[in-house]
């Protein structure tokens, strides 16, 4: 109920009138006149008590006159929810890990709570929570413990909410469900959860967006680690060029202040620093060199202090010590550069982390590639039988092989382990040379976060020499200007190929004279030799590649999974045939792959769910289509529901006209009485 | 005759004399449909001659069938004199209703003269007192004696406070003739005082009646809700609430009014108590039952 004009409200000042007139001009009454107080005694103990008791009825009445004019006047109205029963509710809980900050996400759930407690029996609802992505949990039903449920069973995560992918989820159900929509949102509602194109959050005209804030609209203070950089695999402890880890120390809505950051390698602390930090300021630490044991090390950079949200404060990974992996790299008897280019690549590249034994093809019969963290064919397109047999076997079992193709391949049909022909070859001599154009950023070997204009040094690369195959069923990671494939991979059984239509002997092309070569080895390398995978950090909400192909039969290898609380995620059947791991929560995953090697990750939330700095008043009105500013903060969620006014005036007025009847009738026989009296 | 007799159509008669004529009118004319009442120069009685009364009463028919000597006695066949004493004090201008107690005691008075020297042929008088005498008419049958009366009874406003104490002693020498003497008054005073002023007019001889003049507020009071009272002869303000006025003042008013009956009776006066909605006959049946006594 409400009033659609409040501000007549202030007539309830007319109140006190009845109040005078009852109250204090009755004490104020016209002296009666009697023939002599010979026989009365004064007594004015209880005469207001009586005054009041007597003309109570009457008071009372008038009271009730006044109040319901002025109610009148205020044009109260009913609250009745809007085609409640057409709507569907969509009941969206945030349990992102900013939500973990206070009691944010039980404030949430019990506005949650609330809302549906409110809500029409025969209203429809569903409920959806937002976390590292939108799960929709119930399907729309008018079942309230079914929905209650529902959002009981929601716990904070440590996922990151993106309103983006909300807004896509709610379209995909406006798709399926095209009647209107209310979409109440239980949320602390952060800035960074908000598509930096605002369009993408924009919502369907038939859903109707309520926010139901939990914090209040500015920021508490948190501080938190980003930006860690650290080696995934470490052979040599002592060597301060990699045996280092570098962290930024970040404060959000933070004064200046002194923290202390501490280094925790298998929960012990080996290194503390203080650093001063300015407000709102970051800073970046570093420690080195870093002491760590053979095998899996639980690291941790961690900040000292408690603030708004304290899961936040560390920054976990994984470091493995090994020794120096040895690569396999079969070149052909006429490829004697490749393997100096290569090798210094690697070299520079990991500093020591792998050692290369080159060895010609014509000699490979022998040799066992399991026994090595990758293998490279180097322009070998012509390898022993029982080699090729060996690495066919290799490499279905999980292993990785480097294929590059030189002026040797073009008197080969075939490529070893590549499933297609030789279609062609692409010289560019007479043309000049050949760049490279489309480049696939996103595949791990030739990964970069900003290539920047020169197409991430790749726009130097002359290619004067390429072999043409056919990418049916391969992954085209780039490709010369002219289209054909420079860098291919395809999955056979449990491993990888990657073939690279081009030389590493710097005939064929300069790649191996250009700096970009150096960090394509790098990560060609560690994207071969699994080591990417096998230890490190990864955000939470990330995926983990299990095996490489769907397993086809009962007799598949199972992965083993065991998550931060020391749980298996994964059941007996999935297993056999799961073939990528969501990373749902935070902390260290202990993985073991299809192809039998173990791996360690260190999971953290998403550094943008760190700062709780909420939407703009501005933000939140554009996207909720409101022109009033909702105040942040918690309050009656059952306000929010959209509701259609009925009007209430005119039987307040009835009412009103009613007493007023009743009143006179009364005060008539009152006034008589008074007559009478006098 | 009790429509003419109703103080609430007397009310709204503007002048005295005709008040009086109505009711004394009325009045009579009710007192011959009854056979218990009746007054002119009729035979009365006969009493046997004591020595001493006068020859001329003598029934000397009677004496010569009977040998016996016999007065014979009639009806009116000697005046009186009526006096009447009107507290005009200012008490007597309360009234929850009309007429107030004032007019009422006129109306009383006005009836009681016209009674008195046209019906009677008695002399009639007034003494118009407060805390003193204000005016004085002595008792005659003068031709515009009823006139003179009725003025007077015009004049008295009423005024002041009541004291019987003052004026007694100007009572005392104004009569000088026996007669009846009606003192109409509220009588907010002390019985002992009151009395103790009239009984030295009934040691006089006179027949002294008290008309006690009240209004039915005044002994049945209805408060529904405490008031502020102001005593309308000294101005005095009190606040009383409902549950003193509804028991304990009807308790003390009863018991003045029994007090003043007892402590009258017990002077030989007589005593009634009048209400300003009761009819004005039983004031006229009570003078003529004295006028009849004292004859």
């Amino acid at each position: 109920m409400g009033f659609l004009a409040p501000w007549f409200l202030a007539g309830i000042v007319m109140l006190g009138v009845p109040i005078f007139v009852h109250l204090l001009r009755k004490h104020v009454s016209t002296p009666r006149p009697v023939s002599s107080l010979m026989f009365f005694e004064r007594g004015t103990q209880s005469s207001t008590k009586h005054r009041r008791l007597r003309y109570m009825f009457l008071f009372a009445l008038r009271l009730l006159i006044v109040l319901l004019v002025v109610l009148a006047f205020a044009n109260p109205f009913l609250r009745r929810r809007a085609a409640a029963d057409q709507s569907l509710l969509l009941i969206v809980l945030d349990n992102s890990f900013s939500m973990r900050s206070g009691t944010h996400f039980a404030d949430a759930k019990t506005q949650a709570i609330q809302l549906l407690a409110s809500k029409p029996r025969s209203q429809r609802a569903q409920v959806i929570a937002l976390g590292g992505q939108s799960q929709i949990l119930t399907e729309p039903t008018q079942d309230i413990n079914q929905l209650k449920t529902a959002i009981d069973n929601i716990h904070a995560g440590d996922g990151h909410a993106s309103f983006a992918d909300l807004t896509r989820s709610i379209r995909t159900l406006a798709e399926s469900n095209p009647g209107p929509m209310e979409l109440h949102l239980f949320s602390d509602a952060q800035r960074t959860a908000m598509p930096d194109n605002f369009s993408e959050a924009v919502l369907p005209s038939a859903v109707e967006l309520t926010l139901h804030s939990v914090t209040k609209d500015s920021a508490a203070p948190n501080w938190t680690v980003e930006g860690l950089t650290a080696p995934t695999d470490l052979t040599d402890p002592n060597d301060p060029a990699v045996s280092r880890v570098k962290a930024i120390l970040t404060g959000f809505a933070t004064p200046k202040t002194e923290k202390t950051v501490s280094l925790i390698v298998n929960g012990n602390v080996v290194s503390n620093k203080k650093l001063k930090v300015a407000s709102n300021g970051r800073m970046p630490v570093e420690f080195s060199p870093i002491s760590v044991e053979y095998g899996f090390n639980r690291c941790e950079i961690r900040v000292d202090g408690d603030d708004a949200l304290p899961a936040d404060n560390a920054a976990r990974f994984v470091i493995r010590r090994t020794d120096p992996q040895r690569v396999l790299f079969v070149h052909s008897a006429t490829d004697q550069r490749s393997v100096t280019y290569f090798a210094a690549a690697l070299n520079a590249a990991s500093r020591g982390a792998y050692i290369l034994q080159p060895i010609n093809a014509e000699q490979a019969t022998d040799i066992d590639p399991t026994k090595f963290a990758f293998t490279v064919l180097a322009d070998a397109t012509k390898l022993p039988s029982i080699f090729q047999h060996t690495l066919e076997q290799y490499v279905s079992r999980g292993g990785n092989v480097l294929i590059t193709l030189g002026l040797n391949a073009e008197r080969q049909v075939k490529i070893p382990l590549w499933n297609g022909s030789i279609q062609g070859v692409q010289s560019f001599a007479a043309s000049g040379a050949a760049s490279v154009g489309q480049v696939d950023f996103t595949f791990p070997v030739l990964e970069q976060q900003q290539p920047g204009r020169e197409n991430g040094g790749w726009s130097g690369t002359r290619i004067w020499y390429a072999i043409s195959v056919d990418p049916a069923g391969a992954r085209v990671a780039a490709s010369l200007y002219n289209g054909t494939p420079l860098v291919l991979e395809r999955r056979v059984g449990e491993g990888h190929v990657l073939l690279f239509t081009s030389g590493f002997d710097g005939v064929t092309n300069d790649l191996p004279l250009q700096p970009v070569f150096v960090a394509f080895v790098d990560k060609a390398a560690k994207y071969l030799s699994g080591s990417g995978e096998l230890s490190g950090a990864k955000i939470v909400d990330s995926f983990v590649q299990l095996r490489s192909s769907p397993a086809t039969s009962d007799k598949a290898a199972t992965v083993e999974v065991i998550d931060p609380e020391g749980t298996r995620p994964l059941s007996l059947n999935e297993a056999r045939t799961a073939q990528t791991l969501r990373l749902a929560r935070a902390g260290f995953y202990q993985i073991r792959f299809a192809n039998g090697r173990d791996a360690m990750v260190g999971v953290n939330p998403d550094r943008r769910e760190s700062d709780l700095t909420p939407i703009t008043p501005e933000m939140r009105s554009l996207w909720t289509g409101s022109n009033t500013d909702q105040a942040f903060g918690p309050k009656d969620v059952t306000a929010e529901i959209k509701y259609q006014p009925l009007s209430l005036w005119w039987y307040f007025m009835l009412l009103a006209l009613a007493v007023a009847v009743t009143e006179a009738f009364f005060s008539t026989r009152y006034l008589k009485t008074d007559r009478e009296e006098i | 005759m009790q429509r003419f007799l109703d103080p609430a159509v007397l009310a709204s008669i503007s002048s005295l004399d005709l008040v009086a004529k109505t009711v004394v009118d009325g009045f009579v004319s009710g007192l011959h449909r009854s056979p218990d009442f009746g007054f002119s120069q009729e035979f009365a009685e006969y009493r046997p001659y004591v020595q001493g009364d006068d020859l001329r009463h003598v029934d000397w028919n009677l004496y010569a069938r009977t040998e016996r000597c016999y007065l014979k006695r009639y009806e009116g066949d000697t005046n009186s004199q009526l006096t009447i004493l009107l507290d005009a004090s200012n008490s007597m201008q309360y009234g929850s209703r009309r007429p107030t107690k004032a007019d009422y005691a006129r109306y009383i008075a006005a009836s009681l003269f016209y009674l008195a020297i046209r019906n009677q042929r008695d002399a009639a008088g007034v003494i118009v007192f407060d805390d003193e005498v204000r005016d004085y008419v002595q008792p005659s049958t003068r031709q515009g004696q009823l006139s003179c009366l009725f003025a007077t009874l015009d004049r008295a406003e009423p005024r002041s406070r009541t004291d019987f104490s003052k004026p007694l002693r100007h009572f005392q020498s104004l009569l000088h003739r026996r007669g009846i003497i009606i003192v109409i008054s509220d009588f907010y005073e002390e019985p002992e005082s009151i009395v103790r002023a009239l009984e030295s007019l009934r040691y006089k001889g006179n027949d002294v009646v008290l008309f006690h003049v009240l209004d039915p507020e005044e002994v049945q009071p209805k408060l529904r809700a405490p008031a502020i009272l102001v005593d309308l002869e000294s101005d005095q303000k009190i606040e009383v609430i409902p549950e003193y006025v509804n028991s304990t003042y009807r308790e003390k008013i009863q018991d003045h009014i029994a007090t003043i009956r007892s402590k009258a009776q017990s002077a030989g006066l007589e005593y009634e108590l009048v209400r300003t909605d009761q009819p004005l006959d039983a004031v006229l049946r009570e003078y003529l039952t004295l006028r009849r006594a004292g004859a």
